[in-house]
Order: structure tokens, then sequence, then C-alpha cells
């Protein structure tokens, strides 16, 4: 897997406690802002964002909060902020060699003791062992793939040995997990559609996506109630609830609102050819759309112009996709301005991100948090 | 928006003045107590809310609630429903109760108004009781306060339809004579009630028992507009439940009815199982509790009272419920057939847990190739009118269609 791409950070949404986008109270950015990180120079590896704060975590080792939660600690490799828990990956601190995971009480600042401590086996040399250095942004999924991190008790949860757990995603009441293989693996809550079974039924125990089998899957993402995954080819799927356009399917809500932007064909300021999302059985072109509430199987989702995605990430109602070119896209619920088209129109399309382009910023990575967005971004022309 | 004249100063204030009154004057005495499962991020927000509030921060505390408000309206949105913890209902109250008393910045501005009444309604609809039910209180004044809004919005100024307005479509009255009935009796003993009908489980339709209660002769589609007619109500839409087209949703009852009661509506909607009386305790007045319901085990406040209001033609496919219920009909007609619990194996009910006490057969339409023993299994039926009580004892399968614009209240009891 690819290391963590450097580059300079940029965040967009909600940022009412602080946290790394702005200052003050009930605030809301709504087009991108350069990340301003304590420490010149420091080169930022991860950033995990939860409502009320954010985490960034440095190559030197850092990990910084700004937010409901502050404070900063070192020798830490990995991040991950939930409300209930800030969970961090330090170096062999405890009795073994090996690193030891901590969950902290986001309001503790770092300082103290953490809630509860787990030493983990030290790795053994990995397929992606790249010089020893553990991939950050694994978190809640655990190096060694053997467990996984929930901000619910039980907090350490084990995944049988056989999933071969390369990525996991947490939603609000759902779990994703992309292994070795590319295959797709969904449980928890089903009533929104969100695990893609067909159904809406609850799963206690990781079941395989059928309807993604034999296609290998590079990314998954995991919102609060839809999922999304991106193929090594480059498609888009999508499903789970669509109650604000996050799956870029129509939605009632935006309709009645009157808010939606144009759709197929109609006049829009953008350049690009008229965007196009196919949908399940149903809706012919041309035929006005039947609104879709639910999406309990994947969907296929094309980006404008046929742009190839290769990261995805999702706030609690909103969907963000990197494509290869270095673009960004984004739609899904708008409200506090975590699409980062200057405004707080939610959209049920996908729409470019115009200030990357505007400002010859080639797009790598997205990183949402509930209500707010993270991108890492490097000048055109760099590698 | 039409610029109407202008309030008086006086008018605006004594609104503001209405609702601070109600108010808690101190923020330590706004933020409702709660436990440990809201996160403490969370509670520092209300305090701040509630500090600018205080502070006569109008629209940074718009701000603040509505970040409230969409917080706790994912924690409401996670799980079952039933799993969600009160806590976070409260929170949503609070941040609705804030977002009404907020949202005036022009005195007088009925938009404004409306929103507020909105906000209140969704804090009643979903939140939980904090302040004594002060979300009540401050819709009252809202609504006393919102100028010429009881008049119906436009698109009703069709001649009022009559109360037993026909539709086009199929408007088949079932040849109930032909059907074995739901006896009726007037006014029984408790004691007669209960050894022949409760105990046994037997259903029976009472009279002379409701027929004198205000809402029989009061209530009408201009009295219910203007009672409620700006409140948001939840609205079900599709021919019924278990179809795949169908969905909830909000809407003023205002709306409702302009969509789906004065007008031919494609779909059919239900205001259906919303305790309306709960929200509008006006409504409660026109009503009583049927004094059968003290033969129960349970207390008077854990009487379940519902509404069911809707044009001809709404549906409640053939399901069973696990209390006891007064059915009483105030407007309209309803054809009702009721199966006995022993007859549960014979009406196919679905096996997910979801739907598993609904029948999967369509009661006035069945398969008889997938539901072979369907047409044999014994029934009663009844046409149930104004004015009349049907008692559906626990657990008996019930199918409801409303033969006219029709409004019920149910009683669950136990």
């Amino acid at each position: 897997m690819a290391e963590e791409p450097r580059g300079s950070w940029f965040g967009f949404g909600f940022c009412g406690f602080g946290q790394a986008l702005g200052s003050g109270r009930g605030r809301q950015v709504h087009s991108p802002e350069p990340l301003r990180t304590p420490g010149a120079g420091a080169d930022v590896r991860r950033v995990s964002a939860s409502w009320s704060y954010t985490a960034v975590v440095t190559r030197g080792g850092q990990v910084q909060l700004s937010g409901a939660a502050d404070g900063a600690a070192g020798g830490c490799r990995d991040a991950w902020a939930s409300e209930a828990l800030l969970v961090v990956l330090r170096a062999g601190r405890g009795l073994g060699p090996g690193p030891e995971l901590q969950a902290w009480a986001p309001g503790s600042a770092l300082r103290g003791e953490p809630l509860w401590t787990h030493t983990l086996v030290p790795e053994a040399e990995g397929a992606d062992g790249a010089g020893g250095e553990a991939q950050a942004g694994a978190l809640p999924l655990l190096p060694g793939a053997r467990a996984y991190v929930s901000p619910r008790p039980p907090f350490y949860r084990p995944l049988a040995p056989e999933l071969r757990a390369r990525r996991l995603e947490l939603g609000a009441e759902h779990a994703l997990l992309l292994d070795e293989a590319g295959q797709v693996f969904s449980w928890g809550q089903g009533r929104h559609g969100q695990l893609g079974h067909g159904t809406l039924e609850a799963q206690p125990e990781p079941r395989l996506l059928e309807a993604l089998q034999g296609l290998p899957m590079a990314e998954v993402a995991a919102g609060g109630w839809h999922s999304v995954c991106v193929s090594e080819t480059g498609d888009i799927y999508i499903w789970g609830w669509n109650e604000s356009g996050q799956l870029a399917l129509p939605t009632r809500s935006l309709s009645e609102d009157g808010k939606t932007v144009a759709r197929e064909g109609e006049a829009s300021g953008l350049n690009e050819g008229g965007p196009e999302v196919r949908r399940t059985a149903g809706g012919e072109e041309g035929a006005p759309a039947p609104f879709i509430a639910l999406q309990p199987f994947p969907a296929l989702l094309d980006l404008p112009g046929g742009a190839d995605a290769v990261k995805a990430s999702c706030g609690s109602r909103h969907t963000a996709v990197v494509t290869r070119t270095g673009e960004l896209y984004t739609w899904g619920w708008g409200k506090y301005g975590q699409l980062g088209h200057k405004g707080t129109t939610s959209l049920d399309r996908p729409r470019r991100v115009e200030y990357f382009v505007d400002k010859q910023l080639q797009v790598r990575a997205v990183s949402c948090g509930l209500w707010n967005t993270y991108v890492c971004a490097v000048e055109r022309g760099e590698s | 928006m039409a610029e109407d004249n202008r309030e008086p100063p006086a008018g605006a204030g004594t609104l503001r003045e209405a609702l601070r009154a109600l108010l808690p004057h101190r923020k330590e005495e706004l933020v409702p107590e709660l436990g440990e499962k809201v996160e403490r991020s969370v509670v520092q927000l209300l305090w701040e809310a509630a500090e600018l509030f205080c502070g006569g921060h109008r629209s940074e505390c718009l701000q603040a609630s509505e970040a409230i408000l969409d917080y706790s309206w994912e924690k409401l949105n996670t799980g079952p429903w039933q799993d969600v913890h009160k806590d976070w209902r409260r929170v949503y109250a609070f941040g609705c109760l804030l977002k009404a008393v907020c949202l005036f910045e022009e005195p007088g501005d009925s938009a404004a108004v409306a929103a507020a009444l909105k906000a209140c309604d969704m804090g009643l609809l979903m939140g939980a009781a904090i302040h004594g039910d002060i979300l009540i209180k401050v819709a009252a004044v809202l609504q006393a306060h919102l100028p010429s809004a009881k008049r119906p919005g436009p698109g009703l100024a069709e001649e009022q339809p009559s109360m037993k307005k026909a539709r086009d479509d199929c408007v088949s009255v079932p040849d109930v004579a032909s059907e074995r009935l739901v006896p009726r009796l007037r006014c029984p003993s408790l004691q007669h009630f209960r050894k022949q009908f409760l105990v046994p489980g037997r259903p029976v339709i009472l009279e002379g028992v409701a027929d004198q209660w205000p809402c029989m002769t009061k209530w009408s589609l201009e009295y219910i507009q203007d009672i409620a007619g700006c409140r948001t109500v939840p609205v079900e839409v599709g021919s019924r439940y278990t179809d795949e087209d169908w969905s909830q949703t909000l809407m003023t009852v205002n709306e409702f009815i302009s969509r789906y009661v004065r007008s031919e509506s494609k779909d059919v909607g239900y205001l259906a199982q919303h305790q309306l009386f709960d929200q509008i305790p006006e409504l409660k007045r026109d009503i009583s509790i049927p004094d059968y319901c003290c033969l129960g085990d349970g207390e008077e406040e854990e009487i379940t009272i519902n509404a069911w209001f809707g044009p001809q033609g709404t549906v409640s496919p053939l399901h069973q419920d696990p209390q006891q219920n007064f059915l009483v009909q105030v407007i309209g007609r309803k054809y009702i057939r009721l199966y006995s619990p022993q007859e549960s194996e014979a009406l196919y009910p679905h096996e997910t847990h979801l739907l598993h006490n609904t029948s999967q057969v369509d009661v006035e339409n069945p398969e008889r190739e997938k539901f072979p023993r369907f047409a044999e299994a014994p029934f009663l039926s009844c046409v149930l009118s104004p004015g009349e009580v049907l008692f559906i004892p626990a657990r008996y399968w019930h199918y409801v269609r409303a033969l006219d614009l029709s409004f019920s209240v149910s009683f669950w009891w136990s």
C-alpha cells in the first residue's frame, strides 16, 4: 500500500469548537483553508477528525489536538478521534517491545493516565512492511489486523484471522472491512441499507458483499449511515441512506427545498459534461428519476467526465472522492460548509471543489470528520 | 413576503415577553439534567448555548442550537428507536426549545413564527419532555401569535367537499349483510362488558358510550384546521405500510388536508397512529377516556391515545396489537374486519421481525393460491359509524378501510 502522501493540508466545514480550521464559536468554513499546524515544517501524516475536535499526527510522531479536546504528545504513530475516545498508537512505551494502544478521554489533554491500554505484539515483517514504519491511518484497525478499536465497549474487538483485513471503517451503527484480496465485508445495523446486502436486517458478523464479489476494491469508506468503496480500476460503488443526497442519487428533501442544483442537461456553471449517475433498476435516461431514500445494494456511481476515483472518505452525511488526476469531488449534506463549494447547499450529485483547480493544486488524500473535510494537496508539477 | 401592517411594538414585545416568562431565567436552570451518556463536548455546547441565550445573543444562540439539534438528531437515528437513550431526546428537545425562542429577528414576521412552531413540533415529535412540557406551552404561545395563519393555505379555495365525498375510482362498500357481524350493545355495565367481552377476548361495538363527546359535534375540517392547521405532524404516504413505495414524512395539518384530503391526490396520505392529543392538548378536551378502561391494570396516564385522520380509501393491513383497543369513530365510516388470534396460522404473518404482527394477505383481494387457508378463516366485520366505539381485544387481528373521509381515535390500554 502506498505511503501516506506528502503535501499541505487544508480543511473546511464545521469548526464550532475551534478545531483546526478556525477559531471562535459556531464558526464554519465554507471554502478550503490551509491548516495551520504548530511547529514549522511539521509534516502531517494523518488527520483524524471527530465532531468536536481534530487530531493531527505528524511524521515526527507528534499527535496534536485542537477543538474541544486539546493537548499534544510524542511517540505517536497513529491516532483515531471519536467523541467518546481518542485512540493513540504509541511506540513501545509499555512493558513489551511492541507498540502500545492507548484510549484516552478526549478531555484529558493526553495528560495523566489513559482510560485503558493494550500492548500489541510487535509486528512481523508483513507485505506492507516498508522499512519497518507501520502504515499510519489504519486505526481503528490495529496493526496485525487481528482486532479493531470501537468507541463503545467492548473497546478491543477481535477479528477472525481468515478475514485478512487491510482496512476497516466505522459508521454510526455499522462497520466496513476491506481484505487483502479486495473483497468488502460489512456488519452491524442495516435499517438504512448501509450493509449493502439488499435487506434492512442487521448483521451480527462480518458478511461478504456478494454484489461486489470478483471486483477487487482498493478503498472503503464509511459515513454515518452510508458506505462507499473504490475499485482498483477507479469505479465508485455506493449504498446506504440518501436522505441528504450523500449517495449522489436524487433525494426528496433537496427537491422540496428547491435547493437542488440543476440536473442533467440543464444549465450549470460547470464545464464538464453533465454528470451521469447510473441508478439501479428504474429511471431511464431522460425520464424524471424517482427519489431514492435508501439504497440497500451497491450502486455504481460515475463522476463527471468519467474520471477515475482513487480515494474516498465520508462524513456523517457527506461524501468526498479524490480522482486519479488530483481533483476532489464532494456531495451530500452541506449545511456546515463541509462540501467546500463556498456555500451551505446540500447536493445530490458530485461536484468538483474548484478551490484546488483554481490554485493549481493536485489533491492527494481526503479525510472527513463528521461535519468537516480535510484534504492533502501538492502544487501541480511536483511529483 | 407580503408587507402586511406592521405589528405595533407592543404586539411583538408581548410575544417575546410571553416566551421569556415561560423559560427559566438562570442558565443553570435552563440546561436540563443529563446523565453520562451525553458526551462532554455536547454538554459544553449546551452550556454555551444557554449562556448565549441568557446574554441575549440571539443569532449566535441560534447557531449553537442548530448544532445541538443536528448532533442529537444523529444520535436519534443511531440504533433502534427504542434503544435511543432518553437523554439524547432531551438534548434534542432542548435544541428545539432554544431554536424556537431564538427564531424571531423581525417582530411580526409570521414566517419566523411558523418556523419556530415547527421547531416546537419537531421537539414534541422526537424529543423527550423537559422543564415540564415546556414545548407545549411555547407552541401554544406561538400559535396564538400567528397572524391569520389559521386560515388554510392557497389551493383550498375550491368548494368545501361534503363529509362523504366520493372518489372517481371504486368506492366499494362491502356487502356487510352477508358477513358475520360484530355484536352491538348499548351502554353495557362494566361487569357485563368485562365478563362477556374483555375476559374472553371478544369484539363488540359499544353504542351510547361516546356519542355525546364534544368531538362528535365540534370536529370538522374547518375546526381541525383552526385548532391545529399550522402544526407539524407525521403523515404516511402510500397505499399501505407493507408496500414498497410507502414512506413517512412530516408536514403541517394544513398541508396534509390540502394535499391528501381536499384534492384528488394520486397518493394516499394518512395521518395515522399519531399521539396528536399529547401534541395539541386543546383537542384532548373534546374527547374522554372510555370508562371501561378502568377495568385494566394500567394507570390512566399509560393509556396511549392515537389519532387516525385521512381521506376515503386509507387502509391498515390486517395486523394485531399487543394491547386492548377502543376504536372511537368520530368522522366518517370505516369497514373493519376482525380475525381471532386462534386463526393466526391461516393469516400468514410475515416472517421478518419488523412485520411479524402483520398478515401477508390483502384482505379484500387475497391471492387464493398463495394463501389457501385464508378463505376458510372465520371473521367478524362491521361498518363503524360516528359515535360508535369498537372494542378490539388484545392480539385480535384487524383490517381497516376508510369508506369516507374519516377521523378515528384509538385508546390502547392494558
